[in-house]
C-alpha cells in the first residue's frame, strides 16, 4: 500500500469516527428525554409546588420545544461549551475534567498489567500441548469471564477488605501515594477480569500462528529462539487482541458505572449513576459523549497498532 | 546404491493422536533420489507425501508425528537420529524447503528483505552489505523485477507467483544439495504454476541440486521430473522413469494416468479411480488397492506386499502381478 492510500483510509476511518461521535451525540440527547423523570421536579424535592417547577423549568430553558433544545446544545457543543448541571449549576466540562482522571487512571493500569500477564499466560498456554492444562485454563477463564463484575468485587472486598484488612472498604484519597491503597482492589480486579479475556483470545491465535506455514519456513531458516518467539510467534498473533482490548477500553468505561458504585470511587462513571438518576440532562449528556469519543477513538487507535504490528489488517 | 544423495528404506511415521492411540501415516517408503535429479512424488492426499517431506526437514514433531522404524540417509548422515545441532547443519544449508502454500508462506509480519537476510544469515550474521547483496542476487535468479522494492515489501503486497518465487529464493539461499518442494503450485493459476516448474528446472540445472517435487498433478510431475515415485496408502508402490508413465507397471499409477482430464473429450466422461482410498492407518492386509483394482486376484489379499519388485534397470512396482497384468498383455 503506498502512503498517500494509506493516509487517505487512515482519513476515511477519522470522518467516520466523527460521525459516530455525532450520532453518539444524538442518542444520548434523546435518550435521556425519553427516560421518565423531570430535572426540575427532582431539585425542588417530592413536596414542591406545581407553580414552582413550572418556574423552574422556564428558568432552565427546558419548556421549548426538544428541537430548539437541541440546537441550543449542538450551537453550545461548537463553542466547547457542554452546558451546566441542572442540579448544581456546575459546569459539566468542569465535572468531567474532575472525575474522568481518575476513571482513566484506573482503565489503564488495569490494562497495562493486563498485558504483562497476559502475554506470558498466553504465551505458555498456547506452547503447550497438554491437553489437561489447556482445559482447565479454558475452564478458569470461563467462570472468570461468565461471573459479573460486581460479584467478583464484593468476593474482592470480603477477601480483602473486611477478612484481612488489606484494603478500605470504600472511598478514595487523591493524593499519591496514598491513593493506590485505595485503588489496587479495583484495578486487581479489572486486571483479573481483563487477563481472563486477553489471554484467551491470544492463547487460541498463538495456537493458530503455530501451525502457519510460514512458522515453518522459520524453523528452517533456523531462527534464533528470541528472534522466532517476537517475529514468527507473538507479533503475527497480537492483531487480534490489540482490536479487541482497544473496543473493550470502551465498554470498560460503562462497567466503572458498576465499580465506582461499589468502591464509592469519586469517577466519572459514579458520576453518571448520579446524573442519570437526577434527570440531569446536560451532564448525563457531556459524560455519555465522552465516553462516545473516547471509545471511538481508542477504537480507532487499536485499528491503527494492529495494522502497524500486521499489515494483513485492513483498516 | 550407497552414493545416492537421499535414501529411504522401510520408512514408518506414525502421528500420536492421543496418549495411547497412534495413526500410522507413511508405513513403507523406500526410495533413493540421486545428486542433481528432479524426482517426482505423486500421490492422492493422506498417502504420506507430506509427511515424508516433514521427515527431510526435521519438522515431524510439530506435528506431533515421529519416525517409527527405517531410514532417512541424507547424504551420507541417518536423519533418524539427527540431533538439535545436526538439524541446524542440514536445514536451510543443505536441504532447501519451498513450502505447500504460497500464500502463507512469506511470514506477514515481517519484510521480504529480513526474511531473505534469515536465510542468507542462517542463524550467524554476516554484515549487512553482503546480505544486502546476495539478497538482490537471489531474487534476480528468481526472476523477480525490481528486486529493490520488492525487499522493502510485505508478503501481503506480493502476488502469489511472487511469494512462491520469494520462497524458492530463501530455499536456495545457501545453495543447497537437495530442494523439498512440497505441491509448491498450490493455490496458483496455471500460467503461473508453469512459470514456477520452469524456474525449479532452470534452478537445478544452474546449482545442479536435486529436487523433490511433491504433486497430486501427474501430468505436471510428469513433464518435468526425471523419475516419478508413486505413493498410495502410506506406501510407495512404484518407481519409474517419467517417461516410462504409459508402461507402469502398478495398476494404481495406471488407473491415475487413466484419469488425467486432457483424455476427456469436451463433455466426454471423466474417468476415476472407482472406490475411496483406504482410510489412513486403517489399511487392510494384502495390497491396499485390490479393493480398486480391475485385476485383483485371490494371491492379492495376503500379506503385506509393500516390497519394491525390481522390473527393469530403473523401474520398481510393488505389483505382485505385474507380469501377468502388464507385461503379458503385451506379449
Amino acid at each position: 500500500m503506498t502512503s498517500n492510500l494509506f493516509l487517505r483510509k487512515v482519513l476515511g476511518r477519522l470522518v467516520r469516527a466523527v460521525t459516530i461521535s455525532f450520532w453518539v451525540m444524538v442518542i444520548s440527547f434523546l435518550l435521556i428525554r425519553l427516560s421518565p423523570g423531570d430535572p426540575a421536579a427532582t431539585r425542588l424535592g417530592a413536596g414542591a409546588e406545581q407553580e414552582a417547577v413550572e418556574a423552574l423549568r422556564k428558568q432552565l430553558k427546558l419548556d421549548v420545544s426538544p428541537l430548539e433544545q437541541f440546537t441550543s446544545y449542538t450551537a453550545g457543543l461548537f463553542r466547547g461549551d457542554l452546558g451546566v448541571s441542572l442540579v448544581n449549576d456546575v459546569d459539566v466540562l468542569e465535572t468531567i475534567r474532575n472525575t474522568l482522571p481518575l476513571t482513566l487512571t484506573y482503565i489503564f493500569l488495569s490494562v497495562f498489567f493486563a498485558f504483562l500477564i497476559s502475554i506470558p499466560i498466553a504465551t505458555l498456554i498456547g506452547w503447550s500441548n497438554s491437553a489437561s492444562i489447556v482445559y482447565s485454563f479454558r475452564s478458569i477463564t470461563s467462570v472468570i469471564i461468565a461471573t459479573p463484575n460486581f460479584f467478583i468485587a464484593m468476593v474482592g472486598i470480603l477477601l480483602f477488605s473486611v477478612q484481612r484488612d488489606w484494603a478500605p472498604v470504600f472511598g478514595y484519597v487523591s493524593e499519591f501515594p496514598e491513593n493506590l491503597k485505595y485503588l489496587w482492589l479495583p484495578v486487581s480486579i479489572n486486571t483479573l477480569i481483563l487477563v481472563a479475556i486477553i489471554s484467551r483470545v491470544l492463547q487460541s491465535s498463538i495456537v493458530d500462528t503455530k501451525s502457519e506455514e510460514f512458522v515453518e519456513t522459520g524453523i528452517i531458516r533456523g531462527v534464533g529462539r528470541t528472534r522466532f518467539f517476537f517475529y514468527y510467534i507473538l507479533k503475527p498473533s497480537m492483531a487480534p487482541t490489540v482490536v479487541l482490548l482497544s473496543y473493550m477500553m470502551g465498554t470498560m468505561l460503562g462497567a466503572t458505572v458498576i465499580l465506582e458504585t461499589i468502591f464509592s470511587l469519586p469517577g466519572i462513571g459514579r458520576e453518571l449513576v448520579g446524573a442519570v438518576l437526577a434527570s440531569d440532562y446536560p451532564m448525563v449528556q457531556g459524560i455519555l459523549l465522552f465516553f462516545g469519543v473516547i471509545t471511538v477513538f481508542l477504537s480507532f487507535i487499536g485499528d491503527l497498532c494492529a495494522y502497524a504490528l500486521d499489515r494483513r489488517v485492513k483498516i | 546404491m550407497s552414493n545416492s544423495l537421499v535414501s529411504f528404506k522401510q520408512l514408518r511415521i506414525d502421528v500420536k493422536v492421543t496418549r495411547s492411540r497412534r495413526l500410522r501415516i507413511v508405513d513403507s517408503a523406500t526410495f533413493d533420489v540421486e545428486h542433481g535429479q528432479l524426482m517426482g512424488l505423486i500421490g492422492e492426499s493422506g498417502s504420506g507425501k507430506t509427511m515424508l517431506c516433514r521427515s527431510l526437514i526435521g519438522t515431524l514433531g510439530r506435528r506431533s508425528a515421529y519416525i517409527e522404524s527405517g531410514s532417512v540417509i541424507f547424504d551420507g548422515t541417518n536423519l533418524v537420529n539427527a540431533t538439535k545441532s545436526d538439524w541446524r547443519e542440514i536445514r536451510g544449508k543443505k536441504i532447501g524447503y519451498i513450502p505447500q502454500s504460497a500464500l502463507a508462506g512469506p511470514n506477514p509480519v515481517i519484510t521480504i528483505g529480513d526474511q531473505l537476510a534469515e536465510a542468507i544469515n542462517q542463524g550467524q550474521k554476516l554484515d549487512r552489505e553482503t546480505v544486502h547483496k546476495r539478497s538482490i542476487e537471489l531474487l534476480e535468479m528468481v526472476q523477480i523485477r525490481r528486486p529493490e522494492i520488492v525487499l522493502k515489501q510485505y508478503s501481503y503486497q506480493l502476488s502469489g507467483g511472487m511469494k512462491q518465487r520469494v520462497m524458492i529464493a530463501c530455499a536456495i539461499a545457501q545453495n543447497p544439495k537437495l530442494i523439498v518442494a512440497d505441491e509448491p503450485t498450490t493455490g496458483l493459476d496455471v500460467t503461473v504454476q508453469a512459470e514456477i516448474m520452469v524456474l525449479l528446472k532452470e534452478i537445478r540445472k544452474n546449482l545442479n541440486t536435486s529436487i523433490i517435487l511433491v504433486s497430486h498433478d501427474l501430468q505436471l510431475i510428469n513433464s518435468i521430473c526425471d523419475d516419478v515415485v508413486v505413493m498410495h496408502a502410506g506406501a510407495t508402490v512404484e518407481k519409474l522413469p517419467s517417461e516410462e508413465i504409459i508402461n507402469a507397471l502398478h495398476p494404481y499409477t495406471h488407473a491415475l494416468y487413466n484419469s488425467r482430464i486432457d483424455l476427456v473429450e469436451p463433455r466426454g466422461k471423466l474417468v476415476t479411480i472407482k472406490g475411496q482410498p483406504p482410510t489412513v492407518g486403517a489399511w487392510p492386509t494384502g495390497c491396499r488397492f485390490a479393493d480398486r483394482c480391475d485385476f485383483v486376484q485371490d494371491k492379492c489379499l495376503f500379506g503385506t506386499q509393500m516390497e519394491l519388485l525390481k522390473a527393469d534397470t530403473n523401474h520398481e512396482t510393488a505389483c505382485i502381478r505385474y507380469d501377468e497384468v502388464f507385461l503379458g498383455a503385451k506379449k
